[in-house]
């Protein structure tokens, strides 16, 4: 699936056994976007000329030169990749700690807000710290991963208590949606109500 | 900056069978202008000022120039040929560079993958040698002795053979395809596309057709052609960077790709260079 990151647009996939890996999304061979691609075993192909390409990054095969070993130097950049807690986590760049861990929370749903954070602090009324936004919204508490993509767009996280009913996720979803077309209204220079 | 030499090619601006008195408003090369039907019956184009722009009729369509043409629109003599049936297939608008919708309609490579069942199937997925030219004479891309092994080559193909096929770019936009014409073993079909530049990252793509098939169905004919078009766009508008990169660095040819090595070379050569970029970004 397509991605952002601070180094431009990823491709995130998974492969076969499990294992999340982040390419950039541009197919070195002619530029095609990798997110369009397919997944085949532990492998990414581009969906154009079908160049596969192992977790790490190297061409494996090329189609139209089947006899072919593709020398090393044919290779898509990769993004360091960290998955845990339901949540998987890109750096460029060597990360210097491990992503945090949210103790007590599961990760509900993902959402993208065509906002800003600044936008949906002034939504929640509230100031995230480390990513994180604490939203109460009637009285019940929502808490937000925040994923800038640019200035004006977000990748929101909703993050639900481990131990929550159905009921109370789905009050949470909504709480987060009532947030997104808020800040989305500031964003767009509209009065929040 | 030089004057892009392309402003003096002739450009596809409309099916000659939909030409009115009404008229049609377009653009080309970022230019707006209008493609009407004169009282005598020729075209007339006009450009945004109003000024009148070169036009011809012919293969089906209605040709123009922003510039001054300085030589007639090239020949494709088997458009005159008795028996073939001339398809009008329409139009696809692709939001890409119109050099990179004709570098992929020379690519072959990809047929397995994105016209899968239709134009190429996996296993069959290897691209032999071929050989291509720039012939000096006739100032022309041309690949010959091209083959790939297709499940159904053509709306009147039945099952699975090598198509051998030969590309031909006599203009920047423009290129004809030969292929294997499986009713009339000798002969070749030919299938054009005829690209009209709108802006550098945005074209209308005219394909058209003279085939000996007199079965097929004129629906089917065009329906097979906008299918496989359609495919194309959806590669087209998702490739990085839009515009072609016309030097090396940005991209990585193999064997398989030295057909578009070639028109790129040819491009660069002629200065043709709208909807291509020359410095690697």
């Amino acid at each position: 699936m397509p991605a952002q990151s601070p180094a431009g647009p990823v491709a995130l996939w998974r492969t076969r056994s499990g294992r999340a890996a982040a390419f950039a999304d541009r197919c070195p061979h002619r530029g095609m976007r990798l997110s369009h691609g397919f997944v085949r075993g532990e492998t990414l192909s581009c969906i154009y000329h079908g160049w596969s390409y192992a977790q790490a990054g190297n061409c494996l095969r090329i189609p139209a030169h089947p006899a072919l070993t593709p020398p090393d130097t044919i290779r898509v950049a990769t993004q360091h990749v960290e998955d845990g807690g339901g949540i998987i986590w890109i750096s460029v760049g060597e990360p210097a700690a491990p992503p945090p861990r949210f103790e007590g929370l599961a990760p509900l749903r993902s959402m993208v807000v065509e906002a800003g954070i600044v936008a949906l602090e002034a939504a929640a009324g509230t100031r995230a710290a480390g990513g994180l936004l604490d939203y109460t919204h009637d009285d019940r508490a929502v808490r937000l991963l925040l994923a800038p993509e640019g200035q004006a767009r977000t990748l929101m996280h909703v993050l639900a208590d481990e131990d929550s009913n159905p009921g109370e996720r789905i009050a949470a979803s909504r709480a987060a949606e009532s947030l997104r077309r808020v800040a989305e209204d500031i964003a767009r220079g509209g009065i929040a109500r | 900056m030089t004057r892009d030499t392309m402003i003096d090619g002739w450009y596809p601006v409309s099916l000659a069978s939909q030409l009115d008195a009404h008229g049609r408003s377009t653009a080309l090369m970022g230019e707006p202008i209008e493609v009407r039907r004169g009282e005598d019956g020729n075209a007339k184009v006009t450009g945004g000022n109003g000024r009148a722009l070169p036009a011809c009729i012919r293969y089906g369509h209605v040709w123009s120039s922003l510039g001054d043409p300085q030589k007639p629109l090239f020949a494709i003599p088997e458009a005159d040929q008795p028996g073939r049936r001339l398809v009008d297939v329409g139009v696809v608008r692709v939001r890409c560079s119109p050099l990179r919708a004709v570098e992929n309609f020379l690519d072959i490579a990809h047929f397995p993958f994105v016209h899968t069942d239709i134009l190429g199937a996996e296993p069959h997925t290897e691209v032999q040698n071929y050989k291509v030219e720039i012939r000096e004479d006739e100032d022309e891309v041309w690949a010959t002795q091209v083959r790939f092994y297709q499940p159904q080559a053509a709306k009147s193909a039945e099952g699975g053979i090598t198509t051998e096929y030969m590309y031909r770019v006599p203009a920047p936009t423009c290129s004809i395809l030969y292929k294997t014409c499986p009713p009339r073993p000798g002969e070749w079909d030919v299938i054009t596309l005829f690209v009209q530049p709108l802006a550098e990252d945005l074209c209308d793509v005219w394909p058209w057709m003279a085939l000996f098939d007199d079965e097929t169905p004129m629906t089917d004919l065009i329906h097979f052609q906008q299918t496989i078009f359609v495919q194309d766009r959806s590669i087209l508008e998702n490739q990085i960077p839009r515009l072609l990169p016309l030097d090396p660095g940005m991209e990585i040819p193999t064997r398989a790709d030295l057909t578009s090595v070639a028109y790129r070379r040819w491009l660069k050569r002629h200065g043709y260079t709208y909807g291509a970029q020359l410095v690697a970004q």
